[in-house]
């Protein structure tokens, strides 16, 4: 026993020696296509990369590419769900309930867009400046995060009511958000402080595509327009409308989007996709023999109205019909329609700001209000190839400018938001109960955060 | 100290070239007797072949030829005694007094003293305390699955085997007494000859969920047998990766001084549908009078619509209709689908060995076709093992596994689009497959996809080892390996012009390249020593880990015509690639001590550090103790002869489970792969938080204590063996959710706890054995209640959260909306929880029943007469159930595609009794997506295997100059008795924690009939 154990010893020492010293390097492996959490903001260009990040998580498929998108599509009247998840027409019927897999998707998505900007917001201002990183610059990257982060408490605000306001970026686990739900003014002052910086850190220039000084005003126009200060929504509307070198109604309706068109005058702000970074909401779209599925369709009613020269005009082009084997009336909504999967999401077009002061105006209802709201109604409807209105009261000149949005932005993600603004939801739509003007919280969400509390009279 | 080494290795050297000569010296023998013999079957009276004949007293040793006859010569005088030792026999020890001598060897009915491998070694059977499972390759080898792993089902108590889909060469859904993790991999741990087996599929293009098996690329006609081990004591030698069981495949080896022996096996036959698992589908007259009635009834429930009797789609065409339902034909795609799959599966082996070596050579190919069109996967593999005794001290040797698998596949499972079986089933039976001008009508039917959709892969895979043994001194041996598993995964799919993907994107073409590469550096220290009763082995080893994966993706859209395929043809192309890797450092050690036969005692330690884990839990320790008492031994049972054997066991043991998460979760990362543009069509990168660090991430626990006992009686003619355990999983690795607020929905943590409690019962009889006929039965059953003990937050899983995961519930419950019933009155749905306003609130879904079965197992009878030999094995498993999609899909809006003929069954008028309510597509019939009406009781019985065998008369055989033949008819799944409507065990996708899901787009297993011819020369 006793020479074993010694020969044994010679024999192992150096090897466990030998491998212990080695272990602790040979454990280490870094990964290649990601980096730790500290090095991501640094400098200028690190700045720059994560500013875009915030944009890819905006445009991406459980934001405005897909998922939030069908929140507003299906709730209103323009947009029906014909595919194989039954469940979305829950949406449509107003019985939504809160284990509705999109409305997590989203609601996750639009706060990990927050926390991209949280990271610009809390890191960028306070990184050196060089030469190429100058302080223009930098206040336009923290103007661009200021943007979205505001942009995005708008659109949970819209949908959800009065969210849990979160400023920090989330470092560690170990320091997740523990904050009450804030009331809606508190969120929507929350929106508008931080349009206000971005409007004042941004450039002055024109890009659709990212957010300007100008993109900042239009969505205070809008903003302002929710809010019903009627002014300040015309005030901004006009900066906009008055840029008439930058900005137009072009025409015919079709040409900011068609024959693979984008970043058109039209466009105010647009996300743009591309062959790599492709559109989830666009082969739901595509009518079958283009490689979709059709699964969203535009209604039998906007189809009906948009097909009417009287009412659609060239805004025809939005709808077409067709069949398959197994379905005899297929509306096809045109909007969507690169079978690449690379269509743009339109968020702000220059004729929104047209409807915006129209609106605005005839709410006045001042001394050449109404005619000021007329003009730049029958802008839009002039656009569209139809007669313009005339002589109309202010009762009926809102409504013409309410059928006139629900045309204008057919296919895009206005209606809903529109007539729950105005207070018209329940009436057009039939919603019987006013707790269903708001959308359930996450069912998820409810139960792991003791701060959130459910949406009254939803579950 | 140094110095010592270098005396040692000179010592090493100088006992190796001196010792040999004396070694030899002793054996070479002075001729002073001839010892002839013949040994015979005590029953049959045939020759054995390859029974070893050990002189007693020297190293001299000589192996039976094919006609069972032995002859030695030795410088011993007679009587001579020497010991006879051949597999399935017992060994006896003889005292020959003349020269010539004839032998009749007993068949060993025991299995106790079969040598069993277990982790870094083999034991005895009898001298087991753990649990191990073990079976013959080749008694299940001829299923016409392409993996070992499939063939498993119903043999093995403790191992439930589910076959998810009826595509050759698919992933399965294994388990090894029950499932322990939810983000983590459940999979046991394969080892093929001492080499950590990828179990993790390199397919990266989307096939509707379903995954390929990296299993497939091992030949089962190279293995010898394959053993589970599943408790603790077991396991625990394993360390990190043993909680979910070790699978250890042991393949031939060939055997020392034994003739040089060829195996030639040749298997055809096909495969074909089970029809009665098909889907069900209307006729087109049926179809068209329900899609009528939905639209009518719907039109009532809600006028807005505008759908009345007199805009009824199937109405007279002169009417602007689509003619009458009767009018309406039917077509039938499924038909057009299914086709009888061709079966060949050949194999050559080749053994043998002189005194110092050994070897193995493996040829073989597989191939085999779904029963339904296009679906293929075949395999070409060789395999080559070889051992040399350098020196009586020093052995060396290889093992070796090249394959290539070829799989030519389709789209199954879920996905709108291009799924190849969904797309006979999902097309309305009275829609016409061909358009008046000859074209076929719509994209993505069923005859377009045959022949214009290709996705094909090929594996190339090595598996393999070096090792060299050196016996340091008598009883302490070391032994030092080095080992590869090598595989690169070649996907290419190619969309042409008349698919959908083809026309969006004017025809696409996708490659993807994956490379797995692991090496394993390996030594153990092996030690025996016996003294008196007394018996002592130890092992301490240590393994080094390295395992990098790389992946290249390529995508070309828009291409000239159909005839150009290389994605360098095409407008546009995109590349992304990925790269991940890990590694792993472990110490182990193992003690065994028994005491005259009787007491045992083992203890285990394994050490793991491993690269996954946060900075600060980097290593975790894994003990296990164990201990057996065979009672038979003992002086108060002693002359018992009616009891063979009787042990109990019992172990308890912590291992760890780090598999299948990714390899960077513990860290907080932000990833590179986004981009965005700084002005309109400048696209440039992007980067953004992605994952939430946790340094304190650490080693999924698993303490697992087992009870088990080993009952042998008469004679060894009943084996019984019964194992009760409780395996209580902790610090799950989970995605743990979060809230939403935080930016992240959630991040690697050890939260959650889970347990599995279970018993297996194994019972082996031989019920007749006479000279001309011999029956054996073997039944298992193994019952597993999981339960999950601790979970922050229900996690839900799939599309639409069918399956839930939800503390004090089963893994893989189901999260649904129960319908009691159809009211017979309205024909409304009624479910559980409904308000009595008629809505229905989030609060009466619920969770209730799972997908796994309460218990299951398998029955086996042989039967041999004579020649001709019987097996009959039966697998079943009860009180499992399963969310039927293809029922959920097509019992619905009869307008929208395919209809099953259930709905037939509706309700129609007041006093209707039915569970498919009336068709409507207001209220609550047909919009809840999670309706209890699609879950069905998936327990099953199934003729798993039939095998009948008829051995060619010695005479005939040794006419045409071979040593055995054999023909033999071999049938699978020929039979299935379950309520559920489909293949019970189908599931959609090969995701473990969304089982339970079954049937959508996944074909059934086929029905399968082979011949077979056994040759041996």
């Amino acid at each position: 026993m006793f020479t074993l154990m010694k020969k044994t010893r010679h024999f192992l020492y150096p090897l466990i020696i030998l491998l212990l010293t080695g272990c602790n390097s040979f454990l280490g492996v870094e990964p290649r296509s990601s980096v730790s959490d500290e090095v991501t903001i640094v400098d200028g260009n690190s700045a720059a990369t994560a500013v875009r990040g915030i944009y890819a998580a905006l445009r991406s498929n459980d934001y405005y590419g897909y998922s939030f998108q069908l929140l507003g599509f299906f709730s209103a009247d323009n947009i029906v769900y014909r595919g194989s998840q039954t469940v979305h027409q829950t949406l449509t019927n107003h019985t939504v309930k809160s284990d509705l897999a999109v409305l997590a998707t989203a609601w996750n998505q639009i706060y990990a867009t927050i926390n991209r900007a949280n990271h610009v917001i809390s890191k960028v201002p306070g990184l050196a400046l060089t030469t190429t990183f100058t302080e223009t610059y930098r206040n336009q990257l923290v103007g661009e995060a200021y943007f979205i982060r505001a942009l995005a408490y708008f659109d949970l605000a819209r949908t959800w009511g009065g969210v849990q306001l979160v400023l920090q970026p989330t470092a560690s686990a170990s320091s997740l958000p523990q904050v009450p739900r804030s009331s809606l003014a508190d969120t929507y002052a929350q929106v508008l402080q931080d349009l206000q910086k971005a409007e004042q850190l941004l450039p002055d220039e024109t890009n659709r595509i990212r957010a300007t000084k100008k993109t900042a005003r239009a969505l205070l126009a809008r903003f302002y327009l929710y809010q019903k200060n009627w002014s300040e929504a015309i005030k901004y509307a006009s900066y906009i409308i008055d840029d008439n070198s930058n900005y137009s109604l072009v025409t015919p309706y079709r040409s900011f989007y068609a024959n693979n068109t984008s970043n058109t005058k039209e466009s105010v702000f647009e996300l743009v996709y591309d062959i790599n970074n492709t559109s989830g909401q666009a082969s739901q779209w595509l009518a079958g023999a283009n490689g979709g599925t059709a699964w969203i369709r535009p209604s039998q009613d906007i189809y009906d109205l948009l097909v009417n020269p009287a009412i659609g005009g060239d805004r025809s082009a939005l709808v077409s019909r067709t069949s398959s084997s197994t379905d005899p009336n297929i509306l096809i909504g045109n909007l969507y329609y690169r079978t690449d999967r690379t269509d743009p999401v339109f968020l702000i077009r220059t004729a929104e700001l047209y409807l915006t002061r129209a609106e605005a105006r005839a709410q006045l209802n001042g001394e050449g209000d109404l005619t000021a709201a007329l003009a730049d109604l029958n802008a839009v409807r002039r656009r569209a190839n139809i007669e313009p209105l005339e002589g109309l009261g202010k009762a009926a000149l809102l409504q013409a400018i309410e059928q006139e949005n629900r045309v204008e932005f057919a296919l895009e993600n206005h209606r809903w938001y529109d007539l729950l603004r105005t207070g018209r939801a329940q009436e057009v739509l039939g919603i019987a109960s006013a707790n269903r003007l708001l959308l359930p919280i996450p069912f998820a969400q409810v139960s792991i955060d003791p701060d959130l509390h459910q949406n009254p009279g939803l579950d | 100290m140094k110095n010592s080494v270098w005396k040692y290795a000179a010592t090493l050297f100088l006992s190796h070239g001196l010792l040999l000569p004396v070694f030899s010296q002793q054996s070479e023998p002075l001729i002073n007797a001839t010892l002839k013999g013949l040994v015979l079957d005590s029953i049959s009276h045939q020759p054995i072949e390859g029974v070893t004949i050990q002189l007693e007293g020297v190293t001299h040793q000589v192996k039976t030829d094919e006609s069972g006859r032995f002859q030695f010569v030795t410088g011993q005088r007679l009587p001579l005694t020497f010991s006879t030792s051949f597999l399935g026999y017992k060994s006896r020890r003889i005292t020959a007094r003349q020269a010539q001598i004839q032998i009749l060897l007993q068949p060993a009915v025991s299995d106790l003293d079969e040598v069993v491998v277990v982790g870094y070694g083999t034991q005895k059977k009898r001298n087991l305390t753990g649990a191990v499972a073990r079976v013959e390759a080749s008694e299940v080898n001829k299923i016409p699955v392409a993996s070992f792993d499939a063939q498993l089902q119903g043999k093995l108590p403790g191992v439930q085997v589910s076959t998810n889909s009826g595509v050759p060469g698919e992933s399965i859904f294994l388990r090894v007494r029950g499932t322990t993790s939810i983000n983590s991999s459940s999979d046991p741990l394969y080892i093929i000859d001492g080499v950590f087996l990828n179990n993790t599929s390199l397919q990266n293009i989307g096939l509707g969920g379903r995954t390929s098996s990296p299993l497939t690329d091992i030949n089962p006609a190279d293995i010898e047998s394959i053993e589970v081990l599943k408790d603790a004591s077991a396991t625990a030698i394993y360390g990190s990766r043993g909680a979910n069981g070790v699978i250890i495949i042991t393949t031939k080896k060939g055997s020392y001084g034994s003739r040089t022996k060829v195996d030639l096996n040749l298997q055809a036959g096909w495969a074909e549908a089970n029809r009665t698992l098909l889907p069900k589908l209307a006729t087109g007259p049926e179809t068209a009078t329900l899609a009528n009635e939905w639209w009518i009834n719907s039109g009532l429930d809600n006028p807005a619509l505008k759908q009345t009797f007199a805009n009824r789609p199937y109405r007279p065409v002169a009417e602007g209709g689509k003619g009458n339902p009767e009018e309406q034909p039917t077509y039938d795609r499924l038909g057009f689908l299914l086709r009888h799959g061709r079966l060949q599966d050949y194999n050559l082996g080749i053994q043998g060995g002189s005194d110092k070596s050994r070897f193995y050579i493996g040829a073989g190919y597989t191939g085999q076709e779904a029963f339904i069109k296009v679906i293929d996967f075949s395999r070409t593999s060789v395999k080559f093992n070889f051992d040399h005794q350098l020196s009586s001290r020093v052995k060396i040797g290889l093992t070796n596994n090249f394959s290539r698998t070829y799989r030519n596949q389709a789209r199954t499972g879920d996905g709108p689009q291009v799924s190849l079986f969904n797309s006979a089933v999902s097309s309305a039976t009275n829609v016409p497959i061909f358009n008046t001008d000859g074209s076929l009508n719509g994209t993505d039917n069923t005859y377009t996809l045959v022949d214009n959709y290709d996705v094909n892969t090929t594996s190339l895979r090595y598996v393999g080892s070096a090792f060299a043994e050196v016996d340091i001194v008598k009883g302490l041996k070391f032994r030092s390996s080095f080992s590869a598993d090598y595989n690169v995964y070649d996907e290419s799919q190619y969309w042409n012009s008349k698919t959908s993907i083809g026309i969006a994107n004017n025809n696409q073409a996708t490659s993807g390249i994956s490379r797995n590469g692991t090496w394993i550096n390996e030594q153990t220290l092996s030690y025996q020593y016996a003294f008196g009763n007394h018996n002592l082995s130890a092992i301490l080893g240590n393994t080094l880990q390295s395992n990098v994966l790389d992946y290249k993706y390529l995508e070309g859209n828009g291409f000239a015509n159909d005839s150009f395929r290389q994605i360098s043809s095409a407008a546009n192309i995109i590349a992304s690639d990925n790269w991940t890797k890990y590694t792993i450092s472990s110490f182990f050690g193992r003690i065994g001590y028994s005491y005259g036969d009787r007491y045992f005692a083992e203890a285990t330690l394994r050490a793991d550090g491993s690269s996954k884990f946060g900075a600060n839990n980097r290593w975790g320790y894994f003990p296990a103790f164990s201990a057996g008492w065979r009672i038979s031994r003992e002086a108060f049972l002693a002359g018992q002869s009616w009891l063979s054997d009787l042990k109990i066991r019992a172990s308890y043991g912590l291992t760890g489970n780090q598999a299948g998460i990714s390899n960077f979760a513990a860290r907080g990362l932000w990833t590179g792969n986004e981009k965005y543009a700084d002005s309109f069509g400048k696209v440039s990168p992007a980067t953004g938080p992605s994952q939430l660090g946790n340094d304190d991430l650490r080693w999924e626990k698993t303490a697992q204590a087992d009870l088990g006992l080993d009952l042998a009686l008469f004679g060894s003619r009943l084996s019984v063996t019964v194992d009760l355990y409780h395996k209580y999983t902790s610090d799950l690795l989970l995605e743990r959710p979060i809230v939403g607020s935080s930016g992240f929905s959630e991040y690697w943590a050890n939260v959650g706890e889970i347990s599995n409690k279970g018993y297996e019962l194994l019972i082996s009889s031989l019920n007749v054995k006479t000279r001309d006929f011999a029956w054996n039965t073997s039944l298992n059953i193994s019952g597993n209640k999981n339960k999950i003990e601790k979970l922050p937050a229900q996690i839900t899983q799939y599309t639409r959260d069918w399956v839930i995961l939800k503390e004090g519930y089963s893994l893989n419950s189901f999260w649904l909306y129960e319908q009691l019933s159809v009211d017979p009155q309205t024909g409304k749905a009624v479910f559980d929880g409904q308000l009595s306003d008629g809505s229905l609130p989030t609060s009466a879904r619920k969770v209730f029943r799972n997908a796994y079965p309460k218990f299951y197992g398998g029955i086996g009878n042989t039967f041999t007469y004579r020649n001709f030999d019987l097996g009959i094995d039966f697998s079943f498993q009860y009180g499992s159930y399963a969310v039927n999609l293809n029922r959920y899909f097509r019992e619905r809006n009869p307008s929208s595609g395919g209809v099953f003929k259930n709905v037939l069954n509706r309700w129609q008028q007041p006093g209707d009794i039915t569970d498919v309510p009336r068709l409507t597509s207001e209220g609550l019939n047909y919009t809840i997506d999670a309706n209890s009406r699609y879950l069905e009781d998936a327990s099953y019985l199934k003729l798993r295997q039939l095998t009948l065998g008829y051995k060619l008369p010695r005479e005939l055989v040794e006419r045409a100059r071979l040593t055995a033949a054999r023909v033999y008819f071999v049938g699978s799944n020929l039979f299935l008795w379950s309520k559920y409507t489909g293949d019970p065990e189908s599931n959609v996708t090969s995701n473990p924690n969304a089982q339970g899901l079954g049937s959508f787009g996944t074909p059934p297993q086929p029905r399968t009939f082979q011949l077979g011819l056994n040759v041996t020369l």
